[in-house]
């Protein structure tokens, strides 16, 4: 190429750009991220003048912000950051070991199919499942039929409208978000590092914990979020499984946009949402960093060049 | 209902100015129970707008898209509309008034939908701000069969933009296996609701009814604007009965009572009867109209600005003013609706829990009619902080 330059002196040949290739990443960011976030925070900052109107920003002030922070709603963030916690971490604890189970000691042939029917749910509507779980735990449903036959209840069954039942719908809806980031991780893996570590007299529980798990960290940390950020602002299994008791953020929110008609209040409380979700996110992130380097220092193994070299 | 006048009567305008101005619904079934056609014929055949009448007439469209309430059409009737006449019918629902309106102000005339059902009330101030297309009734040869006195509406009064729907009240349900009392008021709801029911109550999902529900029981007019009862029936939902509410819940009658997830209903009548009727055991619920005072609305099909297929929205409210249609109607959704002879005709046809469907001049006369007024956002404003207070 540089020849061809040389040979016509006085010609640049033009060249596209390297960021060319990020442009359509960068439209879609723009169009469908930034504008609609943007929009959601300049209406958190409007006004709701009369009910045929769901927003006006002729003034802005911080109204709906002291609104949203009502003590009235408190009950609620704190079910949602209950639900989103503990969801989350229910959801690693049970795909944890299974996406281990899946990458390490299930013979490669059967991989694709196991890994295949975790995707399975997913081929039924979001609603559809959860409607599926209400009509199971119902006190008529199924679940409740079985349990009293056996005779492990003597009534019917209470457990639909409650918290519990929208932690159970969470965690059977986001599980597979959790299950697919921890298997690529786990299968990624070397397995030739974890017989060195057995061959250098590690347990398989020093192994593990050692060896597999922070290198399969990467893994496990997209699975928190793909599961925590969606499931906090959730509001179809609350709304299906949850009644009054189970209720979360994004049933308050959705209901200020679709039924009280009240947008900058909506918008307002969204804000909310996404901010609590980063700084809990952050929260976690810190305690992990801080474990960490505790860890590590306290394995710091110290080469002494000195005694090397005698 | 500040000036309380004993007997109400529906009627037309003309006949209203000689009563109270919220008067309007009540006597509407003295007059229907009677069974004699007393005020028929009192000015509404000449309220058709003629201009331009038949103009925009064209070939019915082959889609209608409907945005009602809930279970407020019997499937049977949609389906047989679609064969009989054609369109193929999209039914989308919502819970209030205000969800209702909400889309069709945020869509601008874009929604999509062909036909919407509000409630009396909030007709003038939907036309106001010119969300409904005049209503042609010269297009309606059925128009003739709804009752002339649900015709002429305060909230529209010479039918411009609204066919009357249905009507009906609120009360409420109780499960008698594990209530055992007799409940009659709305005070024993909100006692039972906080002692033995705790925990399985549903609340229907409304800002009116919910507020309705502490006020009526207190006696207390419930579109009342006095803040102070305001407050205290925000003081009384949200801290004292909130805590005992398991779902807050438009429609208990489609799912919650078959599936006996709750023991205490609140619920309009009709869904009520739904719900009732498709419970294994019928004989455990018991339908409660309460006492002292309780709601009555009226529900009317009216096509929103921007309708795609306005020929088949006709066609269908002329479909179901046909008499037999109608009892078809009122034999699955359970509500009035409004048109002449059909309390006889639904008696005649043996249709079941009628009792939750017609009521006594005496029942009306406790039933008063809700209205969009100051108070709008403040019980939007309870509801919105009884619903955050259940999840305590």
């Amino acid at each position: 190429m540089s020849d061809e330059v040389l040979a016509t002196p006085g010609v640049r040949k033009w060249r596209a750009p390297g960021f060319a290739l990020a442009l359509p990443a960068w439209a879609w960011f723009v169009l469908f991220f930034v504008l609609p976030v943007g929009f959601v925070i300049l209406l958190s900052f409007g006004a709701k003048p009369d009910i045929f109107r769901p927003y006006s920003l002729e003034v802005l002030s911080f109204d709906q912000y002291a609104k949203a922070l009502d003590p009235a709603y408190g009950p609620t963030l704190k079910n949602t950051l209950r639900v989103g916690i503990t969801g989350t971490i229910a959801c690693l604890v049970i795909a944890l070991p299974f996406a281990y189970w899946l990458a390490v000691r299930v013979p490669p042939r059967w991989r694709g199919l196991l890994l295949g029917l975790v995707l399975v749910p997913f081929w039924t509507n979001f609603l559809v499942r959860t409607i599926g779980w209400q009509l199971i735990i119902s006190p008529d449903g199924i679940a409740s039929s079985v349990l009293q036959q056996l005779g492990i209840i003597s009534q019917p069954l209470n457990f639909l409208y409650s918290r519990s039942a929208v932690l159970l719908g969470v965690v059977y809806n986001y599980l597979p978000l959790m299950i697919l980031p921890l298997f690529v991780a786990f299968d990624r893996l070397d397995p030739t590092l974890r017989e060195a570590s057995k061959d250098l007299g590690a347990s398989r529980f020093r192994t593990f914990t050692q060896v597999t798990l922070p290198l399969a960290m990467p893994g496990v940390v997209a699975g928190l979020a793909l599961v925590f950020i969606p499931l906090m602002g959730d509001y179809i299994t609350a709304e299906v499984l949850g009644g009054a008791k189970g209720n979360m953020l994004g049933q308050l929110i959705a209901s200020q946009f679709l039924s009280a008609q009240n947008w900058p209040l909506g918008a307002a409380m969204a804000v909310l949402l996404m901010l609590s979700i980063t700084v809990t996110g952050l929260l976690f992130a810190l305690i992990g960093v801080t474990v960490r380097s505790a860890l590590r220092r306290r394995r710091r193994i110290v080469i002494d060049t000195g005694e090397v070299a005698a | 209902m500040s000036n309380d006048d004993g007997l109400r009567i529906l009627a037309s305008t003309e006949a209203t100015q000689r009563l109270s101005r919220r008067s309007f619904l009540a006597g509407a079934t003295v007059t229907a129970v009677a069974g004699t056609t007393l005020i028929a014929g009192c000015g509404s055949s000449d309220t058709a707008p003629s201009a331009g009448a038949g103009s925009s007439a064209g070939p019915i469209e082959d889609q209608l898209n409907m945005y009602t309430w809930g279970e407020y059409d019997s499937p049977k009737v949609l389906k047989e509309f679609t064969a009989s006449v054609g369109p193929k019918l999209q039914v989308d629902s919502y819970n209030s008034n205000e969800e209702m309106v909400n889309k069709l102000v945020a869509t601008k005339g874009t929604s999509g939908y062909d036909l919407v059902v509000p409630t009396g009330p909030f007709i003038p101030q939907m036309v106001a701000n010119d969300l409904l297309e005049p209503m042609d009734l010269t297009r309606l040869p059925n128009f003739s069969n709804v009752d002339s006195v649900y015709l002429g509406q305060t909230w529209d009064p010479n039918n411009e933009h609204s066919v009357p729907k249905a009507w009906g009240t609120t009360g409420y349900a109780y499960d008698t296996t594990k209530i055992d009392r007799e409940m009659t008021t709305w005070q024993d709801f909100l006692d039972v609701a906080s002692t033995t029911a705790s925990g399985q109550v549903s609340i229907l999902d409304s800002p009116d009814n919910v507020v309705g529900l502490y006020l009526w029981a207190k006696n207390i007019d419930w579109m009342t604007t006095d803040m102070t009862l305001l407050d205290e029936a925000q003081d009384y939902l949200v801290n004292t009965l909130a805590p005992h509410v398991k779902k807050f819940e438009s429609y208990p009658g489609s799912n919650g009572m078959p599936q006996g997830s709750f023991w205490l209903v609140h619920a309009w009548n009709g869904d009520a009867r739904q719900g009732i009727l498709s419970s294994d055991d019928q004989d455990r619920w018991k339908w409660v109209l309460p006492t002292p005072r309780t709601e009555i609305w009226m529900d009317n099909w009216c096509i929103p600005k921007g309708a795609p297929n306005p020929n088949a929205a006709y066609a269908w409210i002329d479909y179901v003013l046909d008499p037999g249609v109608s009892l078809k109607e009122l034999s699955y959704i359970g509500y009035h609706t409004a048109i002449k002879g059909i309390e006889p005709a639904a008696k005649e046809a043996g249709l079941d829990r009628l009792d939750i469907v017609f009521f006594t001049p005496e029942q009306v006369a406790t039933m008063e009619a809700g209205e969009l007024n100051d108070a709008q956002q403040k019980r939007v404003d309870i509801w919105n902080a009884m619903k955050a207070a259940a999840g305590r």
